[in-house]
C-alpha cells in the first residue's frame, strides 16, 4: 500500500519540478508575466529554446541513466555497479577525446561531430566488452564485470596518452567535456534520447517479474522459466543504447545510474513493479534538480553538472558503502 | 511424467565429475541422491534442470530435455539450489510469489495462491520480511515453499505431472521442519509428482526416499529400493566408516562408530 502511494504522486511531483526547473536560471522566468514573456522574442527563446529543451533532455538522460543503473544492477546482482561497468562511458570518452584532439590537429569545428564520436566510441567498448566477456557462459557475468573493468583500464590510458599530446586549448575542451555539461541541449538530442527511452519502457513492463527472479539468482531465474541469457543480453544492449546517448548528447555524468537506484530501493524494496517507474522519476528529478544547481549557483557562468552530481552522489555512495559493510558484518 | 537419463557424463576442468549415469526416475516415487562430498550428487541434480552441459541424455516422457524451451521446460520442473543468496531487499512474499511466473495466472490467482501457502506453510510472520534479514532455517523453508509452489501447479486433471528436484533442503532445517519436508515430500509424490532430493543424513534417506542412487566419485555404486541399496558393507565402504545397521518392526536405523 505504502508503494503505490509513493508512485501515484509522482506525477504531479513531475509537473512541479520541470515549471520549477523551466523558470530559474540566470534569468527567473517564474516572476515574469507569461504574456509579456510569450510576446517579448527573447523571453520566448530563452523559454522555447533554452529552458524547454534542456530541462525536457536532463530528466529523458536521468531517467534513462536510472533506469539503465537498475537494469545493470540487477542483471550482474550488484548493488554496486552502474552502467559505465560495460565500458560504454569510457568509450564515449575516448570517442570524443580522439575527436576533439584530430579537430584541432586538422583545425575543423569539432562541436558537431563530438557526439557521434563519442556515440560510436560508446558502442565500441560495449562491443569489445560483450566480446571479452563471453556473457554466454555460466558464471559469464563475473567475466563480464572484468572485461569492463579492463576496456575502462584501455579507455582511461589512452585519454591520458591522448591529453599528453593534446593542446592547452584542446586539453581545456576534454577536460570540460568529460565534465559533463546540458548547455548544448536541443530538440535534436531531446528527441533522440526521447526515443531511446521510449523503446526501453515499452521493452520493460513485460520484464519486471523476470529481473525480480534474477535478484534470486541465475540458476533460480532459469528453473522458473526466465531465459537469462537473453534476458541480460537484450538489457546490456538497451543500456548502452541509454548510457551512449547521454554520454553523447552531454558527457559524463556520473552516479546517477549507481544511486538513484539504491534510494529508489530504500523506498519502495527491490520488487521491479514498483522500483522501476520509481527510479525512471527519481533519475529525472534529480538530474533536473542538479542541472537547476549547475546553472545558477554561480550565474551567469555554469557549473559543469558532472560535478554537481558527483559532489551529491558521492556521499550517499559512502554512505550506502558503510551500510553495506555494516549488513555484512552483522 | 517419467524422466529418464542415460550415459550422463560430465567432465569439468579435465576432472570426469560424472561419468556414464543412467537411470529412470518414476512419478509418484522420492529419489534420493546419496553419497560423499564430491561424489557428483548436485552436479547430477543440476544436469537435471539443464544448468550444466552434459554429455548423454536426459527426457521427460520420452523428450529431450532441450527440446524444451526455458518457459517450457519451467513448467514441468521445479528445482531448489542448495544455496542461494539475495543482495536486495525483496519481501518474503514477493519471492514466493515468483513461483507463478511460468504459469499463465492472473495477479489475483497469484495472490490467492501465495496467500494459501503461506498459510499452509505457517510462514505467517515471515511473509512482510526482507528475505535477507531470515535466519538460513527460515530461508531454506521460504525457498523450498516457493518451489513447491511451483510444482503444485504443474497438474494435469487432477494428476501431478512435475518433477521436483531439492538439492539438500534439510541441511539447515531444525527437526520439526525436516518432519515437514518429509510430509511434503510424500504429498508431493502422492499427487503423482517425480521428487529427486540430495540427502545427507543417511537415516533421513531411510525415511524419506523410495529409491536410492549411490553415487561415488562420479558413478553409481548401487540403485534401487533404499533397504536394499544401504547395506552395511556399502555405505562402509563408500563413505569409509564403519556402520551398523539395526532394523526393528519395519523401520531401519544406522549407527556409527
Amino acid at each position: 500500500m505504502i508503494k503505490k502511494l509513493l508512485i501515484s504522486p509522482l506525477g504531479w511531483l513531475f509537473g512541479i519540478l520541470l515549471s520549477f526547473g523551466i523558470c530559474i536560471g540566470a534569468l527567473f522566468l517564474g516572476s515574469i508575466d507569461w504574456q509579456t514573456l510569450m510576446h517579448s522574442e527573447i523571453g520566448s527563446k530563452i523559454l522555447w529554446d533554452i529552458r524547454v529543451p534542456r530541462v525536457l533532455l536532463a530528466f529523458v538522460i536521468g531517467a534513462g541513466l536510472s533506469l539503465a543503473g537498475v537494469l545493470i544492477q540487477s542483471n550482474v546482482r550488484n548493488p554496486l555497479a552502474d552502467p559505465s561497468l560495460i565500458g560504454v562511458s569510457a568509450g564515449a570518452a575516448l570517442g570524443a577525446a580522439l575527436m576533439i584532439v584530430l579537430a584541432d590537429f586538422v583545425h575543423i569545428q569539432a562541436h558537431y561531430y563530438i557526439p557521434i564520436a563519442a556515440f560510436i566510441g560508446g558502442i565500441l567498448a560495449t562491443v569489445a566488452v560483450l566480446k571479452l566477456g563471453r556473457n554466454d557462459l555460466p558464471g559469464g557475468m563475473a567475466l563480464l564485470i572484468l572485461a569492463g573493468i579492463a576496456i575502462n583500464v584501455v579507455a582511461a590510458s589512452l585519454i591520458g596518452l591522448l591529453t599528453y599530446l593534446a593542446t592547452d586549448s584542446a586539453l581545456r575542451h576534454i577536460t570540460f567535456w568529460s565534465l559533463g555539461s546540458l548547455a548544448s541541449a536541443n530538440y535534436f538530442w531531446l528527441s533522440l534520447c526521447s526515443i531511446a527511452l521510449l523503446i526501453v519502457c515499452l521493452w520493460l513492463p513485460k520484464q519486471h517479474r523476470k529481473l525480480d527472479a534474477i535478484l534470486l539468482g541465475q540458476a533460480e531465474a532459469n528453473t522458473m522459466g526466465v531465459d537469462v541469457k537473453r534476458l541480460q543480453q537484450q538489457s546490456i544492449v538497451l543500456v548502452a543504447l541509454l548510457a551512449a546517448l547521454a554520454v553523447s548528447a552531454c558527457g559524463i555524468i556520473g552516479f546517477i545510474g549507481l544511486v538513484t537506484p539504491h534510494i529508489g530501493r530504500m523506498l519502495v524494496g527491490a520488487s521491479h513493479r514498483y522500483l522501476l517507474p520509481l527510479s525512471f522519476f527519481l533519475g529525472g528529478s534529480l538530474l533536473v534538480i542538479a542541472d537547476s544547481i549547475a546553472r545558477t549557483i554561480i550565474a551567469p557562468a555554469e557549473l559543469p553538472i558532472g560535478i554537481v552530481t558527483a559532489l551529491l552522489g558521492a556521499p550517499v555512495f559512502i554512505w550506502l558503502l558503510l551500510r553495506e559493510g555494516r549488513r555484512l558484518q552483522w | 511424467m517419467v524422466m529418464s537419463l542415460e550415459g550422463i557424463s560430465l567432465t569439468r576442468n579435465g576432472k570426469q565429475v560424472l561419468n556414464n549415469i543412467s537411470g529412470e526416475i518414476k512419478a509418484g516415487k522420492i529419489i534420493g541422491l546419496l553419497g560423499p562430498n564430491g561424489a557428483g550428487k548436485s552436479t547430477l541434480i543440476q544436469s537435471m534442470a539443464r544448468l550444466l552441459e552434459y554429455e548423454g541424455s536426459i527426457k521427460i516422457n520420452g523428450q529431450g530435455l532441450d527440446d524444451f524451451s526455458a518457459l517450457q521446460l519451467a513448467q514441468r520442473l521445479a528445482y531448489l539450489p542448495q544455496h542461494s543468496q539475495l543482495q536486495f531487499p525483496l519481501e518474503v512474499e514477493e519471492v514466493l510469489s515468483l513461483a507463478t511466473l511460468p504459469f499463465s495466472l492472473t495477479r489475483l490467482q497469484q495472490r490467492q495462491q501465495v496467500k494459501q501457502l503461506i498459510k499452509d506453510w505457517g510462514i505467517q510472520t515471515l511473509a512482510d520480511k526482507d528475505f535477507r534479514q531470515l535466519s538460513g532455517g527460515e530461508q531454506q523453508r521460504c525457498q523450498i515453499a516457493r518451489t513447491y509452489l511451483q510444482l503444485s501447479n504443474m497438474v494435469l486433471e487432477g494428476k501431478g505431472q512435475g518433477i521436483w528436484l531439492l538439492d539438500e533442503p534439510a541441511s539447515s532445517l531444525d527437526l520439526e521442519h525436516q518432519q515437514q519436508l518429509q510430509k511434503v515430500c510424500r504429498q508431493a509424490a502422492a499427487e503423482g509428482h517425480c521428487v529427486v532430493i540430495v540427502l545427507h543424513d543417511l537415516n533421513q534417506a531411510f525415511r524419506l526416499a523410495d529409491d536410492i542412487w549411490l553415487l561415488d566419485k562420479g558413478q553409481i555404486r548401487a540403485q534401487g529400493k533404499t533397504s536394499e541399496v544401504m547395506t552395511e558393507q556399502l555405505i562402509s565402504d563408500v563413505f569409509n566408516v564403519s556402520a551398523r545397521r539395526i532394523d526393528d518392526s519395519g523401520e531401519s536405523l544406522f549407527i556409527f562408530n
